[in-house]
């Protein structure tokens, strides 16, 4: 068989790290994104966890989903919280056990950025996790500074769309000068291991942003997430790459190609999307990708 | 991990006072207590389907399990399950024409699966005295079968594992009719057809060669001393050219008659100018055999190669071995020389008109001619079927036998004896495994006659895909390859597929010998696959509708309600104490093995099928 | 051993003492000499910590209990601008039990930028449940850093100790530093109840809701309250190790007082000379310092204050549109008494405005002749206005 998955393996052996009962929505995209960075990461594991969906899917006192210590956090101090987090431990001589911080786009893109930055300038040594669901989704799918142009949230409705374009984390996490950036998609499972894997393995400041599919946010059948997702890197929006002491790498070329056209028109949240608009996206891709191709090129 | 366990270790705390409660706000528990399935209103079931390649298939092969037994190195197990539904699959691996491959859906992403070469590795592996079933314990009922080609071998075939006492009569001093004697060796050897025929003398099949019903045996006592009939007698008369001036005389061959003699190692008085007439297969063979026999080769086909009823491999692999196509050209007339042997053949150039009966574009005659020289000229615009041997006993018309649904064609009055017919005789394409489909039918037709099972209920549990082919693994309650249900009638098509999760692969080639030496013998064309061949080809295979343990399902669920069944059994169960009905995991297969189906649905996962005559008194 | 030092060295001689482990500070007047003492130590090896210099002042409490939660002692020092960005993590931090320590110089809050004394900072965040602790002296700054982490260890609750810009933090007094070894007597390693634990996983914090919230919050409360019975028997412990006594208040000549004092902060030490020199004129005046001020020491505060026909409590900060926060504190303590000494507020020393002992006379001669009912503020320019 010429599967493409292997996961699988990884999940298995570390099976039990999230129990089901989550209080997720059906299709939830940052459940499965949580499900597959614990497999890769193992039970030394300690997450630093701010106001975000996963504060609620976790589920409430005294009960946890995770059978993992998690401490959670106020909204803006994942990353401080988390090299708090790793100097006790490192007081303790636990040098073996892994501080992740595990954010949604409003702790890391917005209210928690100033602290990301503290962090990311110091080195700290924590794994800062975007789940990247493009949007407050936690508090009823307002827009951050993550939420695409041209998408509809409740706070850009009809008519007052969302016209700025989305923040690049990854851009401004590099400006840090921090030795592990990347990007990772629920849809590419394979490629989000073994990204996890790697920061593992590196000290300092590592830098993941996945993105996570929200059914109700993004407007799409919940059966549908994981092959929209998907889309996203098939059309270029999303890209796969990973920047290791400042080389870059494309990491996912994937066989299928789609417009970015179809990717939007998957989705009910850009439904009321221009031509212009997505012409605007379109070129904007295009432009974004070919600057990726050049910082590889030169790597 | 047996989910069945997860929520039972659920447990709430009821804390009585805030003494109980925890200091720094620390858990005590899991949230397994969540029972999270109340949400859903579908959930997920494992379904297999019935692939394009196998609705395709007139006798409805399990072409997808036999694929991955030959994956497994399990070539035994691969040949038994294609004999659940064919009764020769070295032989139809050569010359069966490949709807399956046309329909494959790997076509989409670069190449088809070479599924006949599949079979023939398989047939050719596999021992022919293998049959599976075992043929079922003998009722008592008898069964005589009138011609021993692939229709009424097919019924043979069946009908014995259905526990019918079989005997097979064949007019010829040979058994296999066209196998034998109608396609030539370099497609279809010898040696193989008698290794099969081993085979089914071996189940305990009684084959009578050098018999003809009819002269040697009337049909009246066939009719007498035996339940039940199939008449599989194909085709014998070759349609006339109608060439002036008057009757054809020596130098026009039959093209039946060409390969027959050539099968038998009779002379042939042909060429060494021959013009071949016709545009199917026994125009092509019969070409390919002149070709052999030292001949300069000329077929005249009256439409276009995209309209040839022949395969196009078989064009190809003739324009090779030097014959030459002439389209769009039609024989007009003969010249004759004194002596009244053929000169050369007068030609009519035609166009493409409207379409015809047949569906394609009509061949529309142009006042071009043009002349061909020629010593013989090969007739092979068509074959019918001769009835003299029924001696008016039972109604023909239009050429061939009038048979119900269930292939039966009557039921004689003065004797017990229902009697069915299949292959070239009735109305249906004229391809091998046509006739092993009809001879399948009309085996389960007469089953269900003798149990007094109603065939059209039967039909309902037996189809296969959305064509006419019947599954005898259903009727007989054999448990499919993956022990999870089974959706016969579902067909998984490529835009069912998600293609995303393959990677291309070129497509394994034929071992085709070179042109010259094929044209100077008739050793066969091609040789099977070796085992890393077939192994290379069957890993390309998509397994479309069908679950393959690939863990997708597994990976993308958000919920961890897909889980491994563990211990060494097959496949995975959903944990629908939680499992959400998302419908991530339906989508998700490639192979479209996950079905969503509604909440009420009674979802027994591992129903395993019993067998139709079980189920009924 | 005695030393002239400044308050501030004070806490971070306590912090070394303490063997803190993780620091984590943002610099501000007049704290920042405490971070600059704390990073020498750390750069001479002098303290084994970790000093992560953060971004702001929210983050750095946010860093402490991150590190406290994974079971660490840990410190953080701020000031008024600092203090109020904290907020949000400091109730964070007493609803998650951590005993962290935080020392808060006593700043005026602004706008405009008044880097001087004034006690509103540290009041204003009298609600997030952080014992608080105010300082009279440099010696007591850092007996009580010492008392600060032995309290907050037994019961999980942050302590916040506070003392006054400059006239505290940067002002030499003479300081009896005790020997590491005889702290460690006293205060041994933290050892968590619960901590971030893979070998134990568990979720800390999280959602909670009206079926827990509520018991959760008593048992917060009801803990930190036993503070008012755990701080002077620890006292009492330091007592017989380091010869100082401290307690839930102080109080200065009060047993025959018709009028009480009650200060906090520097205050207090000029109001002990003020109350000498009335002695001497034969006016009945005494002292209550306040020291605890969460958990309200209510009990106490009545025990020490029921004698007198009045009590004069003396503000270093103003709640606006409410008044002196002592003062409001104080009267709801005193309104249970059968028959409580009426109160009187005073107003004095915003935004590091001196008050001498003078002031403190005249603040005191003023209530024994008069039963004002507003408060007074002390000093208020009140001319004629020379504009419209």
């Amino acid at each position: 068989m010429q599967e493409l998955i292997k996961a699988h393996r990884e999940l298995v052996e570390n099976e039990d790290l999230v129990l089901p009962g989550l209080q997720s929505c059906q299709g939830c995209g940052a459940a499965l994104a949580m499900k597959l960075a614990l497999a890769a990461l193992g039970p030394r594991t300690i997450l630093a966890m701010p106001a975000s969906c996963w504060g609620v899917i976790i589920g409430g006192y005294p009960y946890s989903a995770l059978k993992i210590p998690v401490v959670h956090l106020p909204f803006a101090t994942a990353a401080v919280a988390a090299s708090g987090i790793r100097a006790g431990l490192d007081a303790r001589g636990e040098k073996d056990v892994e501080v992740v911080a595990w954010a949604g786009d409003g702790g890391t893109y917005d209210i928690g950025l100033q602290a990301l930055s503290g962090a990311a300038e110091r080195n700290a040594d924590i794994l800062f996790v975007c789940y990247d669901n493009e949007a407050y989704m936690n508090t009823g799918i307002q827009r951050s500074s993550a939420t695409p142009m041209g998408a509809w949230t409740t706070t850009t409705p009809s008519g007052a769309l969302k016209q700025e374009p989305k923040k690049d984390m990854e851009k401004i996490m590099l400006s840090h000068y921090v030795p592990y950036v990347a990007t990772a998609s629920v849809s590419f499972p394979d490629d989000l291991v073994a990204k996890f894997k790697k920061a593992k393995t590196i000290r300092g400041t590592r830098f993941i942003r996945i993105l996570a599919p929200c059914p109700p946010g993004w407007r799409i059948d919940s059966a549908k997430a994981v092959k929209v997702t998907r889309m996203a890197t098939q059309c270029g929006i999303f890209p796969l790459y990973e920047v290791v002491d400042g080389k870059t790498r494309v990491t996912v070329r994937p066989r299928v190609k789609v417009p970015v056209r179809d990717y939007l028109a998957a989705q009910g949240r850009f439904s009321e999307m221009t031509d212009g608009m997505m012409e605007s996206v379109q070129s904007w891709t295009d432009v974004r990708l070919k600057d990726l191709e050049e910082a590889e090129a030169r790597s | 991990m047996d989910s069945r366990k997860r929520s039972r270790s659920a447990h709430k705390v009821d804390f009585k006072s805030w003494r109980d409660f925890t200091p720094m706000n620390t858990s005590v528990g899991t949230m397994l207590h969540n029972l999270t399935g109340t949400w859903r209103y579908v959930k997920p079931c494992y379904e297999d389907k019935t692939p394009a390649c196998q609705n395709a298939c007139p006798a409805g092969n399990d072409i997808e399990a036999f694929i991955k037994l030959i994956q497994k190195g399990d070539y035994e197990n691969a040949c038994r399950h294609l004999k659940c539904e064919e009764p020769f699959p070295a032989v139809l691996g050569r010359v069966c024409f490949g709807f399956c491959e046309a329909a494959c859906n790997r076509r989409v992403l670069d190449e088809g699966i070479s599924i006949r070469e599949l079979e023939r590795f398989v047939g050719d592996h596999g021992s022919p005295a293998l049959r599976f079933p075992e043929p079922a314990e003998e009722h008592g009922k008898t069964l005589a079968v009138v011609g021993s080609g692939p229709a009424g071998m097919s019924a043979a075939y069946f009908a014995r594992l259905l526990g019918f006492r079989v005997t097979v009569f064949e007019k010829e001093p040979e058994m296999g009719g066209i196998l034998r004697l109608g396609i030539p060796a370099y497609r279809l050897p010898r040696e193989v057809v008698a290794r099969e025929f081993e085979g089914l003398r071996a189940m305990g099949i009684r084959l009578i060669p050098g018999t003809a019903v009819g002269s040697d045996i009337p049909i009246e006592r066939i009719l007498k001393e035996h339940d039940y009939v199939f008449l599989g007698t194909g085709v014998h008369a070759s349609l006339p050219l109608n060439l002036a001036p008057g009757a054809p005389g020596p130098g026009i061959l039959s093209g039946l008659e060409l390969l027959r003699k050539t099968a038998l190692n009779e002379p042939v008085d042909a060429g060494p100018r021959v013009v071949v007439v016709g545009g199917g297969n026994t125009a092509v063979d019969a070409a390919r055999t002149l070709v052999r026999l030292g001949n300069e080769v000329t077929v005249l086909y009256r439409r276009t190669m995209d309209e040839m009823p022949a395969h196009h491999e078989e064009v190809r692999d003739a324009q090779e071995e030097g014959l030459t196509f002439r389209f769009l050209a039609s024989p007009a007339g003969l010249l004759l020389y004194e002596n009244g042997r053929i000169r050369c053949v007068l030609c009519r150039e035609m166009e493409l008109g409207p379409p015809d009966r047949s569906g394609r574009p009509g061949p529309v005659e142009s006042d071009r001619t043009f002349e061909l020289e020629a010593d013989t000229v090969v007739s092979a615009i068509g074959e019918a079927p001769l009835f003299d041997y029924l001696g008016g006993r039972l109604p023909a018309e239009n050429g061939v036998l009038a048979v119900g649904d269930d292939l039966r064609v009557h039921k004689i009055e003065e004797t017990p004896a229902v009697v069915y017919a299949g292959g070239d005789i009735i109305d249906i394409p004229h391809t091998v495994v046509h006739a092993v489909a009809a001879g399948k039918r009309a085996a389960l037709a007469m089953d269900c006659d003798r149990l007094g099972i109603a065939w059209p209920e039967v039909l309902e549990e037996i189809r296969t895909g959305d064509g006419g082919a019947l599954s005898f693994s259903r009727y007989r309650g054999l448990p499919p390859l993956n022990p999870v249900r089974m959706n016969l009638r579902k067909v998984v098509r490529h835009e069912d597929m998600v293609t995303d999760y393959f990677m291309e692969a070129p497509r394994v080639p034929a071992n085709r010998s070179e042109a010259d030496d094929r044209r100077n013998s008739f050793a066969p064309v091609s040789r099977t696959f070796t085992p890393d061949q077939a192994l290379d080809e069957a890993n390309r295979c998509l397994h479309c509708g069908r679950c393959t343990e690939c863990n997708n399902c597994l990976v993308f669920c958000p919920d961890l309600c897909v889980l491994p069944r563990g211990d060494g059994r097959f496949g995975y169960e959903v944990d629908y104490d939680y499992c959400k009905g998302c419908g991530i995991c339906s989508v998700e297969c490639p192979r479209n093995a996950v079905t969503m189906v509604d909440e009420e649905t009674p979802v027994d996962l591992y129903n395993l099928i019993t067998p139709i005559n079980e189920n009924f008194p | 051993m005695k030393q002239v030092i400044k308050g501030n060295h004070a806490v971070s001689q306590g912090v070394r003492l303490c063997r803190v482990q993780v620091v984590s500070a943002y610099p501000i007047t007049p704290q920042t000499s405490i971070v600059e003492e704390i990073s020498e130590l750390c750069a001479q090896g002098k303290l084994d910590a970790e000093f992560i210099k953060v971004e702001s002042e929210h983050s750095a409490l946010a860093a402490v209990v991150g590190s406290q939660t994974a079971g660490v002692r840990s410190f953080t020092a701020t000031s008024s601008q600092g203090l109020l960005l904290m907020h949000e993590v400091l109730h964070w931090a007493a609803g998650s039990r951590l005993p962290i320590v935080l020392a808060n110089v006593n700043r005026a809050v602004g706008p405009g930028w008044n880097i001087w004394a004034d006690q509103l900072d540290s009041l204003s965040q009298r609600d997030t449940g952080w014992i608080q602790i105010y300082c009279e002296s440099n010696q007591e700054v850092l007996d009580s850093m010492i008392l600060a982490y032995r309290l907050a260890e037994l019961l999980y609750v942050p302590v916040m100790l506070t003392y006054d810009a400059f006239f505290l933090s940067h002002t030499s007094e003479v300081v009896d530093v005790p020997e590491s070894g005889e702290v460690d007597a006293f205060l041994p390693p933290y050892d968590p109840l619960f901590f971030l634990d893979v070998e134990n996983p568990r979720m800390f914090g999280g959602m909670i809701g009206p079926e827990h919230y509520y018991e959760e919050r008593y048992k917060m409360h009801k803990e930190t309250l036993d503070a008012l019975f755990r701080f002077p028997e620890i006292c009492g412990d330091f007592k017989s190790r380091f010869g100082r006594s401290y307690d839930l208040l102080e109080t200065y000549r009060t047993e025959d007082a018709e009028m009480i004092l009650a200060t906090a902060g520097t205050i207090t030490s000029v109001s002990r000379l003020a109350v000498d020199r009335l002695r001497g004129e034969g006016k009945k005046v005494g002292l209550m310092k306040i020291r605890m001020f969460r958990p309200v020491p209510a009990e106490q505060w009545r025990k020490a204050l029921a004698g007198a026909r009045k009590v004069v409590v003396i503000d270093r900060n103003l709640s606006s549109g409410h008044g002196g926060v002592f003062a409001g504190e104080v009267k709801a303590a005193l309104y249970d008494l059968d028959r409580p000494p009426r109160v009187y507020s005073t107003v004095a020393g915003l935004g590091g405005r001196d008050v001498t002992s003078e002031d403190v006379a005249g603040i005191a001669e003023h209530f024994l002749e008069h039963d004002d009912k507003e408060p007074l503020y002390w000093g208020l320019k009140k001319g004629e206005p020379c504009r419209n």
